[in-house]
């Protein structure tokens, strides 16, 4: 029974992490982009726990919650953490309109299943057909990092991109100690709180968290 | 535990220790304490450079953690001599610095820095390898900028120097490091042993890299630039160490390429560092000469003098080529006692500057004067180091030129007949160039210490000057004791020093009589003593009768009616420095391109009155407006241009790596 329904498993929370992805390059809200993530750490740890399940390793469904708790709950909190009224109100005002944006997403998909499949050859297993959505996410995260003006808005450009890479590590080798992967959550954790006081703080001071504007170093 | 290793490794200790202390200690104790602890690290690194000069051996490996070959320190008879100069100059320091320092040149920072110069120089030597060489190169240039740098907040200048010192001293270590790695890559290994280049191409190579490394370390026209700015500019207890020891170890560099790695050159090797070394010693002086700051004075001497060492390193390594070993080695000789007594002499003279600063806050010589009554001990102290520098008998200075000239006149014939047409036309140009230094030489320093200790005071600061404290005034003695010691006894000290380099040493320089030395190779033969002594006999029925004479008419005290102008002399009626120099100005003007400025302010009925003139003379430096200026404007315009690709926008820069990315991902999968 689970296997028949295993690769349709695999793709359907690949699919979701791509299309998570994908929209929020389209979405200029804040508040939605936010979401969005969440929606994003859920479908990771779904997926870490569908490869948990299929081989037999409890160790992978314990990674999977604390993905769900860090990269679920956790981030997402972080990020919201503001009145939602004035949180609302935030509205990215991108360097490149949806359309051009959407087109290439769509260019960096096709690229990364191009690379993986020239590079490392697809395989046969349902995993391997997946794994170019990592290297898509990787891509798509570092295009929300270059096209967002906002600090808040690249910090999720960044997360995507770490979600990216992740996915990549569970596709393809299955994961990784689990002892490393608390590592990895923590570091971004802890990335996360000082990008965050950091925008903080850039606002108090400036008014504004828009990153163009801050060219010139000083002593 | 041999005492060598032992040595090594106590100097590394207390380096921490002192490192420790100087962020640890309290403001009103770290002086004394820090400076106590830099003290005993110069101690340490006199007694072992003395023991490896000696022929002491052993040494100190250091494993490293990173794949390579351990860091070996091992100084050798060479190594050692140099060590012991470094740390000699560094005891002067250390001992003055104690009570010299103020304010930020006794901040914590650069109280840390103190004994990482220290300790880099010392170790400098004693590297076997090229990479604990370069390793201990860049502690001891970290060191010194630190050093200079302790200033900066409250001075321009200061920053400027340390800019230009910086970029000077990076330039450097990028051609030592390219030199070293063309070794490398031909002899297979980082270690000196085996760093010897067989093929003349990339021998060739090598040896213009590493001379433009070293040279630029040894001051040496035209990479001396920074020497100016910074000298001046640092604190004079560290220009006393830059001058007198750091540029030594550039002097090291330079022997060890030509007496060590590549030992048997062409004939155009010994004739390029010759000419090098000449134009150093004639542009050094000559500017030294003309210039009324001290510092700069001496700062540009210091070019002058390694201008010489080098010369007679250049004469050694083409006398060599010619199998006239004698005199190469006596040539070899020379340099390396040029560069003791320099070390003795110019760090004696920077110190003493530092006490004419301490007392006065004034270093520009126009407005000195009258010192010697007012800082006797530093007027005495001053006065030897300037003997020493202007190469005047029983100073030390004197003996290394001397030996110097000999070994130029008498290198160009081997047992009579003429060993080359290269060499026979090089000597002879070299001696000129010799005596034309020496007579400038002497010029500069009676220029230095009769305006500034002599006559009558020129301003308010000088009037009021002090004697310095007592532990500055040790170390000058201490300084001026060595340049006479080394001036009276020359015989020993050149013997050892022959040791070092020479295979066969007795047949190059022996000691003889009561501290003379003698030359057989060439025949020469000097000894202070008797000069001395026959000196005395000369000179003491003179002063007897001039005594005697002085009895029988006691002076007495005309006070003139009318004094000729002579009675009301004021101090601005005396020569000043820039009067005293105008004449080289005037000879010289083609090569030191003076700018001037003359002002003349009419009475306001007529403009045939001259109420005031203002004359204003600038000299600058020739090759830094000449060929540095149009290069760095040069890059400034391209950088101004580059400017777009970086502008600050972290989005370019995340894109640029983005793209970055895709093109290596379309790449691979192409």
């Amino acid at each position: 029974m689970f296997e028949n329904i295993y690769p349709q498993l695999i793709g359907l929370c690949a699919g979701a992490l791509l299309l998570t992805s994908a929209l929020m390059v389209w979405r200029h809200s804040l508040l939605a982009s936010i979401r969005l993530l969440a929606l994003q750490g859920i479908a990771l740890a779904a997926l870490v726990a569908v490869i948990g399940i299929a081989e037999g390793e409890s160790e992978l469904v314990i990674v999977s919650l604390l993905i769900l708790s860090v990269k679920g709950i956790g981030l997402p909190w972080v990020l919201a953490h503001q009145s939602k009224a004035s949180i609302k109100q935030i509205q990215e005002s991108p360097r490149l309109n949806p359309t051009a944006a959407l087109l290439t997403v769509t260019v960096l998909t096709i690229l990364s299943y191009i690379v993986v499949s020239r590079v490392f050859g697809l395989g046969d297993s349902s995993t391997g057909h997946a794994a170019p959505i990592g290297l898509a996410m990787v891509l798509i995260g570092f295009l929300l990092l270059i096209s967002r003006r906002r600090a808040r808005s690249q910090l999720i450009g960044f997360l995507v991109l770490d979600n990216g890479i992740a996915t990549i590590t569970f596709l393809t080798s299955g994961g990784v100690p689990i002892l490393l992967e608390f590592a990895f959550s923590l570091d971004v954790l802890l990335v996360v709180l000082i990008l965050h006081v950091f925008a903080g703080r850039m606002r108090t001071k400036f008014g504004g968290t828009a990153v163009d504007q801050l060219r010139e170093l000083h002593d | 535990m041999t005492g060598i290793e032992a040595g090594l490794l106590l100097q590394l200790g207390l380096g921490a220790l002192a490192v420790v202390t100087a962020l640890t200690a309290a403001p009103s104790l770290r002086s004394r304490a820090v400076g106590i602890l830099c003290t005993l690290i110069a101690v340490t690194g006199f007694l072992t450079g003395l023991g490896a000069m000696l022929g002491a051996t052993g040494g100190l490996r250091i494993s490293m953690a990173l794949p390579m070959d351990p860091l070996v320190l091992a100084p050798d008879r060479l190594g050692g001599l140099f060590m012991l100069i470094v740390s000699g100059v560094g005891i002067l320091v250390s001992l003055y610095s104690m009570s010299s320092t103020r304010g930020p040149d006794a901040s914590r920072t650069a109280w840390v820095a103190m004994p990482m110069f220290l300790v880099g120089m010392q170790l400098v030597p004693a590297a076997t390898d090229s990479v604990s060489f370069l390793l201990a190169w860049e502690v001891m240039t970290l060191g010194s900028t630190m050093l200079l740098l302790a200033d900066h907040a409250s001075r321009a200048t200061v920053a400027s120097a340390g800019i230009w010192y910086s970029a000077m001293s990076q330039l450097s270590f990028f051609f030592i490091l390219a030199g070293f790695a063309v070794l490398a890559a031909a002899s297979g290994g980082t270690s000196f042993s085996n760093l010897q280049a067989i093929e003349p191409g990339p021998a060739n190579v090598a040896f213009v890299l590493l001379l433009l490394g070293f040279g630029g370390k040894a001051e040496l026209v035209p990479l001396h630039v920074w020497v100016p700015r910074v000298l001046p500019e640092a604190p004079s207890h560290v220009s006393a160490a830059m001058s007198g020891a750091m540029v030594k170890i550039g002097v090291y560099g330079g022997l060890l390429v030509c007496v060590r790695l590549l030992p048997d050159g062409p004939a155009w090797w010994g004739i390029a560092i010759m000419g090098v070394g000449g134009a150093s010693a004639l542009y050094g002086i000559l500017q030294a000469s003309v210039s009324s700051d001290l510092k700069v004075l001496l700062a540009y001497s210091t070019t002058e003098n390694m201008g010489l060492v080098f010369l007679g390193l250049g004469a050694s390594m083409l006398l060599r080529g010619y199998d006239a070993q004698a005199a190469a080695d006596a040539a070899l000789v020379a340099a390396l006692l040029l560069a003791v007594s320099h070390a003795a002499f110019k760090s004696t003279l920077f110190l003493g500057a530092g006490a004419i600063i301490h007392a006065t806050g004034e270093r520009n010589l126009d407005r000195l004067g009258g010192l010697g009554a007012r800082m006797p001990v530093t007027a005495a102290a001053f006065g030897i180091a300037s003997l020493g520098a202007a190469a005047i008998p029983i100073t030390s200075g004197f003996v290394a030129e001397w030996m110097l000239l000999q070994s130029l006149i008498h290198g160009g014939r081997l047992d009579g007949a003429v060993v080359s047409v290269a060499a026979s036309v090089a000597m002879p140009l070299a001696v000129a160039v010799v005596a034309l230094t020496a007579g400038l030489a002497l010029l500069t320093f009676v220029k230095a210490y009769g305006i500034a200790f002599l006559a009558r005071p020129r301003s308010i600061e000088a009037a009021d000057a002090r004697e310095v404290p007592p532990l500055m005034q040790l170390s000058l003695a201490l300084g001026a004791l060595f340049v006479l010691a080394l001036g009276l006894l020359p015989g020993p000290i050149a013997a050892l020093v022959a040791h070092t380099v020479s295979s066969n040493p007795g047949a190059a320089v022996q000691s003889v009589g009561l501290g003379g030395v003698s030359l057989p190779g060439i025949g020469a033969v000097l000894d202070p003593i008797m000069l001395v002594v026959l000196s005395a006999l000369v000179a003491i029925p003179v002063i007897v009768s001039i005594i005697v004479s002085a009895r029988r008419y006691p002076h007495r005290t005309v006070d003139l009616p009318w004094g000729g102008g002579g009675s009301r002399a004021r101090p601005r009626m005396q020569y000043t420095a820039t009067s005293y120099a105008e004449p080289l100005v005037r000879v010289f003007d083609d090569v030191l391109k003076p700018s001037r400025d003359v002002q003349v302010t009419h009475v306001a009925e007529s403009r045939y009155l001259v109420e005031r003139v203002r004359v204003e003379q600038r000299v600058s430096d020739v090759f830094e407006t000449r060929l540095y200026r149009p290069v760095l404007n040069l890059v400034q315009r391209y950088g101004i241009v580059v400017r777009h690709v970086a502008n600050g926008s972290i989005h370019r820069y995340l894109s640029y790596s983005f793209v970055a990315l895709l093109i290596v991902l379309i790449v691979v999968s192409l």
